[in-house]
């Protein structure tokens, strides 16, 4: 069937068939702006084909080796203008990631944004939601720096109303604006870097060769991009917009910024850093594997404290921005070492961590939408219970945890693995630096995942289990079937990946190959959806199919022997132990806040926790009308190292206006003056 | 075919049958210890044949989470007892794991264990996830570094290459290197299989106990299947500790039938041996505070790292 | 035998370790008695090997004479000082005890980062001994630091003697006779001092806390 796709025509005019039908579905939706219902069925089925020929195309690109001619779609007399679309196995991964993704953020849209009806301006948002996934996917498929920038801002604009689309908070405002100071924080560096890449080369081709920038500009330039794509990566200390644009986004959208938006970031480090700079320095890589161990860790840590289900998710993109960073810095340390096969392994754990992350990360926030559907509140000490009113979306939610976890038989594990594979390899006798680093994201590894099990075990035990901690929870309803279909598609990709992994390793090992010449496949034994392959790298195999068959071999043979020899199981319903007082109520149960305070005590250091208690007296002592108790922890990169440096850059402003704004009008033609005559000088010497 | 069948029965009928056994020694040397008769050594088969014919008391709050983690918890335990060999002389024809899955897969058991002790809304069973998740981050760099650095010197990550790796190691405890992994393994094991200084298995005080919390409310067949399951995974973390460091098949220098008999027969000795090792630790420490805990989390930590540094830095 | 020294080496690092996460005076103490039961041991094992090679008796005799009075009678001095002094437990630290066990660690990288460019000591096995025992001073050092109670200066002073002593011994397999037997004295005389200023200390404060003789500025 593939071949017989492939016949159809140029490739690369399935990719510009997807633009074009994002674009005519954001058109479309202005157009309906007036009947919801119509306008949020079209515009989202349109997403969908637009999606499904978006996955077809990338997968029939994935598996040929020509490279393609690049298309051009737009030349203009505007010097460097040149508007072209160039489609590597690199960008045909991240298109196939972005179109999966998606299709299931379309699907479920059809049934979240009912809550809109009548409300707000769907059709707005539809439009912006098109858009928006059609800037990313031009991000992804651009032929050369200039088209990549323009695409590159589009996304931070879009994605900037969407996150204040619900504007009458002044949270989200706040939110808004942080995250538009942030990215464009990031975009300056970013131009400065594809300026110095001009300077020596005189184009803007990112396809092309970069033998002839100097190594002083070559550092430069990798540090230039290492904020810029850091910021919308939100690697730590960079991370601070997103912990508040992501919850102020509606949830599908969020779940396209922390699913996708932020993996641009990994794909401009990809491609201009590994495929275009060609990673010569050992320290680039020791870098990004610092900065991705500290995301990962701290990242996980604040995941913990938070109980605002969204701010919860996006901390922990952090943390997984920052495994998927440990991945990427191994295999630049490799690439700096000409040690081909290991920076293929890592840069395949990479790609499919990232692909991974995609999948539940997506999901998780799609199910977080769908609890603010059912309960319409995001703080999950005020829920509980829901698995016994939403049992699918429990379900479904319970899978995302897993694998986020990291847990078999879920897809987390396997691009864990590899990573702890890569890391693996990376430490071998001689090399103490790396050696002791590797070590330690090992040991950083290991800490991310086991407190992000805690995180998960607290955000689903806390709002699924128990008894509810609301009215809003204990009248919350299942949500629409749609919603739960789009949340199922992610899920079931999440356990098939987990379970037939070779497969999906092969995928991303064509990308790796493309780019270092080596493949990791190689090393696979052959078979391609078959469960009881074991995934071998090196020597070192795992077959998560074959653990799942025990696992159900072993559940099944119990079963059967207990009930052979002991008989049906009986069970009784009963009140849970309540140490016999009053039954049990839903205040007695334990909080979030309550399950967090060991791990909170324990890395105090981080959190800087404090805490309160108000007592209001009563007629006695012993009979207090109310009492209170407020905990809080301290977001410390906000306190210790954004603040003073707003405060100084506020202060110096201060005095600076009256320095340079006199009011004088001679004085601003002074200015004028000077600056000509500075720039003339400037002509002459250079 | 027939190494496959030996295989599984050695793994998983020897195991599940031994580990309720390393229980019952460590009451009674505890019990010697304090001037008791103390219960039979086979007390836990005989509590478990009584447990699986009666009947569950489930909390009307709970979901088919709480019903269901008895069974996931025991097949985690035993899937985890298949990936440790007992004895390296049989070939292991289930390589589909390494040490990095073990931990996972123990991983696995623990997420359900404390969903369910979440599940019935009772307070105990709150504090008592609360404080696994701290225990058990706290403890899991440590397995890994630990755990990883041998497989380094071994060059593999699979536990069947390790132990077969330390069979041709000559005296292992001496050595800088596994003599600081030795003692890693030694605190991991205390926090893992909830032990004192740790946790105290015995208690049923709510400001001391923290697996027993988590149980709480489990009754008949399936509190069972839990106790089963944690006893598995106690004799698979004694495995590991008793087969890397001290090996013996290679002492044996015979191959075929009863060199598996008496490999096996030696393995019990020493787990015996590790299990009044346990009893004594237990009745001569004082469980720790629960915030000194980490304190000991971060001795195993450096414990292991020190290991790492001796190899693979400093060039052991 | 350099096995057994690689061990020994590795366990009264590790031994430091343990000190630095010790929070009661009576498991100073005993931490540091078995420190130094470690360092005698060693003394043994080097003593022997020369012995038996070169017909030297000195490092036996100077073995014998740590056991003496490190292992038994510094301990029992300073049991029998803080007996007197109501300060059992170290409360207030600087910093939380994992953190300074992770300081430490880095005190180890440290160490083996400024040992490795040395020259002359660089070959072979030598470098793993003396990397534990260079850092093993340093970690006294850090002790010193990072403890309040006075207690805490006095055993991490002995515990720099300690490294001092083991490198000396992992280097040049021992100093001159002399030379060891002056240290040690001087160690016995500093405990002994040290112990009457922690009586004054107490007197004049009613505290050990060091960090109350700040108030003695003007």
């Amino acid at each position: 069937m593939l071949i017989a796709l492939q016949n159809i025509g140029e490739h690369n005019n399935l990719f510009l068939a997807a633009v074009l039908l994002y674009l005519i579905a954001a058109v479309i939706a202005l157009a309906l702006t007036n009947q919801h219902k119509l306008c949020n069925l079209v515009t989202n089925s349109i997403c969908m084909v637009a999606a499904l020929i978006g996955i077809t195309a990338a997968i029939i690109r994935l598996s040929t080796d020509a490279i393609l001619a690049p298309v051009t779609i737009l030349k203009s007399q505007i010097p460097f203008l040149l508007l072209e679309i160039k489609i590597d196995h690199l960008s045909a991964f991240f298109v196939l990631c972005l179109s999966v993704l998606a299709l299931c953020v379309s699907i479920y849209s059809i049934g979240y944004n009912a809550h809109y009806y009548q409300k707000r301006n769907v059709g707005f948002f539809n439009f912006l939601y098109a858009a928006f996934i059609m800037s990313m996917l031009m991000v992804i498929i651009s032929g050369n720096a200039i088209f990549f920038y323009l695409s590159w801002e589009a996304m931070s604009l879009i994605s900037y109303f969407l996150v204040i689309f619900e504007s009458e908070h002044e949270e989200n405002r706040r939110a808004g604006r942080l995250y538009i100071i942030m990215t464009h924080l990031g975009t300056a560096f970013l131009l400065i870097g594809f300026m110095i890449m001009f300077a020596y080369t005189h184009s803007f081709d990112m396809f092309g060769s970069s033998e002839l920038i100097p190594e002083t500009a070559k550092n430069l330039m990798f540090t230039c991009f290492l904020i810029g794509f850091g910021t919308k990566a939100g690697v730590i200390p960079l991370h601070i917009w997103l912990p508040y644009a992501h919850p102020a986004a509606p949830s599908n959208v969020s779940a396209l910024m922390s699913g996708f938006m932020i993996k641009t970031a990994i794909y401009g480090l990809i491609r201009f850093v590994l495929c275009y700079l060609q990673v010569e320095q050992l320290w680039w890589g020791a870098v990004i594997l610092c900065i991705g161990v500290i995301s990962a860790v701290l990242g996980v840590a604040y995941t913990l404290m938070e109980h605002n289900i969204k701010k919860l998710l996006a901390f922990c993109s952090v943390e997984n921005i920052g495994i998927i960073l440990i991945g990427l810095g191994v295999s630049f340390i490799a690439a700096a070492q000409n040690n081909d096969f290991l920076s293929s392994l890592a840069l395949v754990a990479t790609l499919l961590h990232t692909f991974n992350h995609a999948l539940f990360k997506g999901g998780l926030f799609l199910g977080a939408g769908s609890l603010q559907y059912a309960t319409h509140t995001k703080d999950i000490e005020k829920l509980g219970g829901l698995i016994h009113k939403m049992p699918v979306t429990a379900v479904l939610v319970l899978c995302f945890s897993l694998a986020i976890s990291a847990i078999v038989p879920f897809n987390g594990f396997i691009s864990e693995w590899l990573i702890y594979q890569a890391l693996f390899l990376n430490i071998n006798m001689g090399t103490a630096g790396l050696n002791i680093l590797s070590i330690l994201s090992i040991a950083a590894l290991a800490l991310s995942g086991a407190l992000a099990a805690a995180a998960f075990v607290k955000l689903f035990g806390i709002s699924f289990l128990g008894l509810p901690r609301s009215d809003h929870a204990a009248q919350a309803k299942e949500v629409p079937i749609v919603m739960n279909i789009g949340m199922g598609i992610l899920a079931a990709f999440c356990l098939i990946i987990g379970i037939f992994p070779a497969s999906f390793v092969k995928l991303a090992d064509r990308v790796a190959d493309s780019i270092l010449g080596s493949s990791v496949a190689e090393t696979l034994q052959p078979g391609f959806l078959s469960a009881t392959v074991p995934l071998t790298v090196s020597g070192n195999s795992i077959a998560p199919g074959e653990v799942l068959i025990a696992l159900t071999v072993v559940i099944l043979v119990v079963l059967l022997m207990l009930r052979l020899f002991w008989g049906k199981y009986q069970a009784r319903k009963y009140g849970t132990w309540d140490c016999g007082f009053e039954s049990i109520n839903a205040r007695m149960q334990y909080t979030a806040t309550g399950f967090s305070k060991p791990i909170r005590i324990v890395l105090s250091i981080l959190y800087r926790p404090g805490r309160k208690v108000v007592i209001e007296e009563g007629e006695s002592d012993y009979f207090p009308k109310s009492v209170k108790y407020k905990v809080w922890t301290e977001s410390i990169f906000e306190k210790y190292l954004y603040s003073p440096v707003i405060r100084v850059l506020k202060s110096g402003s201060e005095k600076m206006i009256y320095l340079v704004q006199t009011g004088s009008v001679h004085v601003y033609l002074l200015y004028i003056f000077i600056s000509i005559l500075a720039l003339m000088f400037y002509n002459r010497v250079v | 075919m027939s190494d496959m069948i030996l295989f599984f029965i050695v793994q998983t009928g020897f195991v599940i049958l031994a580990a309720p056994l390393v229980n019952g020694i460590i009451k009674k040397i505890k019990a010697l210890t304090q001037k008791r008769t103390g219960a039979p050594l086979l007390q836990m088969y005989y509590d478990l044949f009584k447990l699986f014919k009666k009947t569950s008391v489930v909390s009307d709050v709970s979901s088919w989470i709480f019903r269901v983690t008895p069974y996931i918890v025991l097949a985690t335990a035993v899937a985890a007892a298949l990936i440790v060999p007992v004895t390296t002389l049989i070939k292991p024809v289930w390589n589909s794991g390494d040490v990095i899955l073990l931990v996972y897969i123990l991983a696995l058991g623990r997420f359900f264990m404390m969903l369910a002790a979440l599940d019935t809304g009772s307070t105990f069973g709150g504090m008592g996830a609360s404080r696994e998740a701290m225990i058990s981050a706290l403890i899991e760099p440590s397995i890994m570094v630990s755990l990883l650095t041998i497989g380094l010197i071994a060059k593999s990550t699979s536990v069947f290459e390790m132990m077969t790796f330390m069979q041709t190691v000559h005296n292992p405890l001496i050595h800088p290197v596994y003599l600081m992994i030795f003692f890693a393994l030694v605190i991991i094991i205390m926090a893992e299989t909830a032990r004192i200084p740790v946790d105290d298995p015995s208690t049923h005080l709510e400001l001391t106990m923290v697996h027993e919390a988590m149980l709480l409310e489990y009754s008949g067949r399936s509190l069972a299947l839990m106790e089963l399951g944690a006893a598995i995974k106690q004799l698979v973390f004694i495995t590991l500790l008793v087969n890397l460091f001290l090996p013996h098949d290679q002492l044996l220098g015979i191959s075929g039938i009863t060199a598996i008999g008496i490999s096996l027969l030696i393995y019990l000795g020493k787990v015996v041996a590790t299990a009044v090792l346990i009893a004594i630790v237990e009745v001569s420490t004082v469980k720790l505070r629960l915030f000194s805990i980490p304190n000991l989390a971060a001795l195993s930590f450096i414990l292991s790292f020190i290991g790492f540094l001796q190899f693979f830095v400093f060039g052991g | 035998m350099t096995n057994y020294l690689d061990a020994l080496s590795v366990l009264l690092l590790v031994s430091a370790f343990i000190l630095m996460g010790n929070k009661r005076t009576g498991s100073y103490i005993k931490t540091f008695q078995f420190q130094s039961a470690l360092v005698a041991l060693l003394t043994g094992i080097i003593g022997i090997n020369s012995f038996a090679e070169e017909g030297r008796v000195d490092v036996l005799i100077i073995g014998a004479i740590v056991v003496g009075i490190k292992v038994l009678f510094i301990p029992y001095l300073l049991k029998k000082t803080y007996a007197k002094v109501a300060y059992r437990v170290e409360k207030d630290f600087f910093l939380n005890i994992p953190l300074l066990i992770i300081i430490c660690c880095f005190i180890v990288v440290f160490c083996y980062y400024v040992l490795s460019e040395t020259a002359g000591i660089n070959t072979g096995i030598i470098n793993n001994q003396m990397v534990n025992s260079v850092s093993l001073i340093l970690i006294g050092l850090f002790f010193m630091i990072s403890r309040k109670k006075a207690i805490g200066q006095i055993v991490g002073f002995l515990v720099i003697e300690n490294g001092i002593f083991v490198t000396a011994l992992f280097a040049i397999q021992g100093m001159p006779f002399i030379v060891d037997i002056g240290i040690l004295m001087d160690i016995l005389v500093a405990v002994i001092i040290m112990g009457m200023m922690v009586f004054r200390i107490d007197e004049k404060f009613g505290s050990i806390n060091v960090d109350k003789i700040k108030d003695l500025r003007g």
